[in-house]
């Protein structure tokens, strides 16, 4: 380690950090200082060296591969264009279409009647008992039965089938709402048909894309098996790392703690010897006196 | 054809689901990486992730585009592993399961290296965790942000908020932790 002086006159560490990621933000004229400096102040180049090499070391540190396949939900990203209708069921909405031509008739006292002058429609906003009695009056609307026994068309546009008596009534303003309510409901069914016979059509389809995601779901149970298994392995092979190195340690440290008490034995060993001989000593000291 | 960041923005402004999901998919990698190393467990930092893009989403309409996309994704994340880390901080536990015999799941496993390699490269990338553990919030991030992210240092001291000559230090800082710790950790294995 050098603990040579640097006099580099700027702030030396920033210009260490500029010059080690030179992200090209620094100055030119800067760098070829630094430049000019580094050549000659061992202490920066030692620096700069070192923190190239933390650099490498830190580039092997990456993260755990991540465990998710994320994509935005589906829930929460709705485009602004789509509305709750749509997602209402085909069936929903003839059941809905029915019940509003109910309550519309219902609400216009509709009157349909089949006799022999034919079908008879009315309705019975500004009707009086008197306009009631008279079969064809203002307000209704009468339909000529075909040779075959059906209706020719629809009561409410084929102006040549409606019967004598009701001319007057083809201006009236409910004709052109219920022209317009029957074609309405005209579109409303061919699209709801349309849409049920396109709804029929992808039924293989969604049984292939179960399957498929049954096979995705299985593949990656499989995977998260197989990583858990190379994890847990891992995990074993560290502990019996571990546990090497602590009976290594512990074979040392028993190693020690032999040899201390073979020391102290022997110590032992010598002060009873040296504690004989003095015994020894004294014995024939006394023997010959 | 590939889109921009910038043009995935405002078609998913626009209500094109499918462009923010191609936003997430190209960002959620390293909006992952950055959360783990800036917090360091990996549960967190997919939970961090998946917040920080339905806070994108959420905040997207008033995204204007004064920063780049990228940018802005980067601060939420970093925002969201601030908080993390104030609220708590705790160590990694490793439980193996009950009932499994872990050395013959050992012995079956068949890794594409072998555990030893395996073992002594989450090592050393355990001692560079560890060492990255131990400097303050403002260092590690700076050092992650440059480091891992590619990012410049005036990038940084936007995203932070702070001026570039603190962006400087807090590198210079912190490498230089890095730089002690990771030689004690070299002398200890010599």
């Amino acid at each position: 380690m050098t603990t040579s002086l640097c006099g580099y006159p700027g702030d030396r560490d920033e210009a260490l950090v500029t010059y080690l990621y030179d992200d090209g933000g620094a100055d030119a004229g800067e760098r070829a200082l630094f430049d000019a400096h580094v050549e000659s102040c061992a202490r920066c180049r030692d620096d700069l060296d070192a923190l190239r090499g933390v650099r490498t070391q830190l580039a092997r540190w990456s993260p755990p591969e991540p465990k998710f396949g994320m994509a935005a939900p589906q829930s929460a990203i709705r485009s602004p264009q789509s509305v709750w209708w749509r997602e209402v069921p085909a069936w929903a909405q003839v059941a809905a279409a029915l019940l509003f031509v109910g309550i519309s008739a219902g609400i216009a006292n509709l009157d349909v009647r089949y006799d022999q002058g034919g079908l008879s429609v009315r309705t019975g906003w500004w009707r009086s008992p008197a306009r009631d009695a008279r079969p064809g009056g203002q307000g209704s609307l009468n339909v000529v039965q075909g040779p075959a026994g059906v209706a020719q068309g629809s009561p409410m546009t084929r102006g040549s089938a409606v019967a004598p008596g009701t001319a007057s009534s083809a201006s009236a303003p409910w004709r052109a709402d219920l022209a317009a309510l029957e074609r309405q409901l005209r579109t409303e069914f061919r699209s709801t048909q349309t849409s049920a016979a396109a709804s029929a059509q992808p039924q293989p389809a969604r049984t292939i894309g179960d399957a498929e995601v049954i096979r995705r779901v299985r593949a990656l149970l499989d995977e998260s098996e197989k990583r858990q298994q190379s994890e847990l392995a891992l995990r074993v092979a560290e502990v019996m790392r571990e546990v090497n190195a602590q009976r290594q340690a512990d074979l040392v440290k028993i190693d020690r703690t032999l040899g201390t008490v073979q020391n102290n034995l022997g110590v032992e060993v010598l002060k009873n010897r040296q504690q004989l001989n003095q015994m020894n000593l004294l014995y024939r000291a006394s023997q010959r006196q | 054809m590939t889109w921009t960041d910038e043009e995935l923005v405002a078609r998913s402004i626009g209500g094109d689901s499918d462009s923010f999901n191609e936003l997430v998919l190209r960002w959620e990698r390293p909006i992952y990486a950055l959360a783990y190393r800036t917090i360091g467990r990996e549960e967190d930092a997919r939970d961090v992730c998946q917040e920080t893009f339905l806070r994108a989403f959420r905040a997207l309409p008033g995204f204007r585009g004064q920063a780049k996309f990228s940018s802005w994704l980067y601060r939420i994340a970093l925002n969201l592993c601030r908080d993390w880390v104030r609220r708590e901080r705790r160590t990694p536990v490793v439980q193996p399961p009950e009932d499994v015999d872990l050395m013959e799941l050992a012995a079956a496993a068949e890794p594409s290296e072998s555990i030893e390699d395996l073992v002594a490269r989450k090592d050393l990338a355990r001692v560079v965790e560890r060492a990255m553990a131990l400097l303050p919030e403002e260092q590690r991030t700076a050092i992650v942000l440059k480091e891992y992210h590619g990012l410049t240092f005036q990038e940084i001291a936007e995203l932070v908020g702070c001026p570039l000559s603190t962006v400087k230090t807090r590198l210079y800082q912190g490498l230089t932790v890095l730089r002690r710790e990771l030689a004690k950790n070299n002398k200890a294995t010599l």
